[in-house]
């Protein structure tokens, strides 16, 4: 029953012969992505990497529809996007917090738009801010916290929009290592909590493995996918127990090989 | 008896705490000021006569007489009506302007050097022409003000919606938004500290356009005392109406500045 029931259903998100372009003064459009086929289910955690430039960022642009494709087609739950799609939350690598508003009030900013009835929106908020452990800095401007804590209230103003899928770009990546890596752990804490299907483009290739049920590497541009892994490990992840694994340790081999990165 | 004794205390505490309040800052900026009329009564007693410069204490026994007679309560309430109606007209007119303005990109470069050469023309230029339109009354110095003040609006107003992150309006289109949630939760507030820095620049501009009116043409007003007693080589009723004007700029500066504090608590 639950195998027809998940065959029948539509891809969470499903990239289909994606080619996308941009024009140019004096010069034929730049291609950026030629031909990509992806298909992402039900709650599944993919993450993509590549080459700086490589066109991962504006694959997540076109999934949202704040870009339109040069051909193919890009179907979020069964329908052609043309227009922002329900239901999709996007994570930038800046936080894009509203300064004006307090850490509670971004978070609802989800609410609000995500259409949370107004009367159970302050207990969502507050749900999510123990989740994302701000408890204490429920009234603190966004200026007054650290880069982490701001991608964590950016984090929770995703979640308080409850999307199906979270399209996230390098959202760590303005971070510090170690932060970085909190932030990742972080995020697994949070999606074993409220799982939904994430796409998660980064240039790390660790960061990738650890997090990911799959991952996919694009090639330089203009973009094709050049593999895409099954990410083999075991849930809830550990990062000390990760670094020694062998599957971890072959896969990120194997993906610094196929971005021909000297290893 | 008991009820006195035991709130005098607390009183005494409470008025020294008023006395400690006063920040260093406000003490530094008054003692520059007591400085600066000191050097100006002692220089106009010793290096040079006050029939060209006056003096702090002519003008203050001066300015002591305006008040009792009522005089310096109707020139200063006009020029203060005609500045603030002035201002305010431009904000109204402005604000909008300045937002449409940012919305369509086309129409702004359209109207753009015909703006820029609105601005920058000396409008003071533009009172012998405004007297003969809006007559001699109020409302011409309120045009005055207005044509002085109004571009600083539309300018800020577009600089502060062209700053918006971008990340911001994406990421509310990706939230479908509507346009509504978007100018109201979005474009609004952050325009809002532009919108301030408006006023506090505009409310010297509105003096000025307010006194260059009545300084051509009217019966009263701090411009019209100033002018009135320029005529009749009475320096110190100058000086009085000058000092009178910077009090005035001072306090309204002094007054937007509690309201920026008090509305961009986000900062």
């Amino acid at each position: 029953m639950a195998l027809t029931d998940t065959i029948s259903a539509p891809p969470r998100a499903e990239l289909a012969n994606l080619r996308i372009a941009f024009p140019r003064p004096d010069a034929p459009p730049l291609e950026v992505i030629s031909g990509v086929s992806l298909q992402v289910g039900e709650g599944e955690f993919v993450a993509v990497v590549g080459p700086s430039g490589s066109g991962k960022s504006t694959i997540l642009r076109a999934i949202c529809g704040l870009l339109k494709p040069a051909g193919g087609e890009v179907r979020v739950n069964g329908t052609r996007v043309t227009t922002p799609p329900p239901h999709v939350g996007f994570m930038f690598q800046k936080d894009a917090l509203l300064p004006w508003r307090t850490v509670a009030d971004n978070i609802k900013v989800g609410c609000e738009l995500g259409g949370t009835p107004r009367q159970k929106q302050p207990a969502r908020v507050a749900e999510l801010i123990r989740l994302l452990r701000l408890d204490g800095f429920e009234n603190a401007w966004p200026r007054q916290l650290s880069g982490g804590m701001r991608q964590r209230v950016s984090l929770g103003r995703l979640l308080a929009y409850e999307p199906d899928l979270m399209l996230m770009d390098e959202p760590f990546g303005a971070l510090d290592y170690q932060t970085k890596i909190a932030m990742g752990l972080e995020l697994l804490r949070v999606w074993e909590t409220e799982r939904r299907s994430i796409i998660f483009v980064t240039h790390d290739i660790e960061e990738a493995v650890a997090l990911a049920d799959r991952v996919v590497v694009f090639s330089a541009r203009p973009a094709r996918i050049v593999a895409d892994y099954a990410v083999d490990l075991p849930r809830p992840r550990h990062m000390k127990a990760l670094r020694s694994d062998p599957t971890f340790t072959h896969l990120t081999e194997a993906i610094w090989s196929d971005l021909a990165l000297p290893s | 008896m008991t009820d006195t004794a035991s709130t005098s205390p607390g009183y005494v505490a409470s008025a020294r705490r008023r006395l400690v309040s006063i920040s260093p800052t406000a003490l530094a900026q008054l003692g520059f000021i007591a400085a600066l009329l000191l050097l100006w009564e002692l220089g106009a007693r010793t290096l040079f006569n006050p029939f060209w410069s006056s003096r702090p204490t002519l003008i203050a026994v001066r300015l002591w007489e305006l008040a009792a007679s009522g005089d310096l309560w109707v020139h200063t309430l006009t020029t203060l009506q005609e500045a603030g109606a002035g201002l305010l007209l431009a904000a109204l007119v402005g604000i909008p302007i300045g937002i449409a303005l940012a919305r369509a990109p086309k129409v702004a470069r359209t109207v753009d050097p015909v703006m820029m050469g609105l601005y920058g023309l000396p409008r003071v230029a533009l009172a012998p022409l405004f007297i003969l339109w809006f007559g001699i009354g109020l409302f011409s110095k309120v045009m005055m003000a207005f044509t002085m003040v109004v571009f600083i609006f539309i300018l800020n107003v577009m600089e502060g919606i062209r700053t918006i992150d971008p990340d911001h309006l994406d990421l509310m289109r990706t939230m479908r938004a509507g346009r509504f949630y978007v100018v109201w939760r979005v474009l609004l507030p952050a325009v809002v500290p532009w919108i301030l820095a408006s006023f506090r620049i505009g409310v010297g501009l509105a003096l000025i356009g307010a006194v260059v009116g009545e300084l051509i043409g009217s019966n009263r007003g701090l411009g019209w005392y100033v002018e009135s007693s320029g005529g009749q080589l009475d320096t110190t009723g100058v000086f009085s109406g000058l000092i009178v004007l910077m009090v005035l700029a001072m306090l309204a500066n002094q007054l937007i500045g509690y309201v920026e504090r008090k509305v961009v608590t986000w900062r």
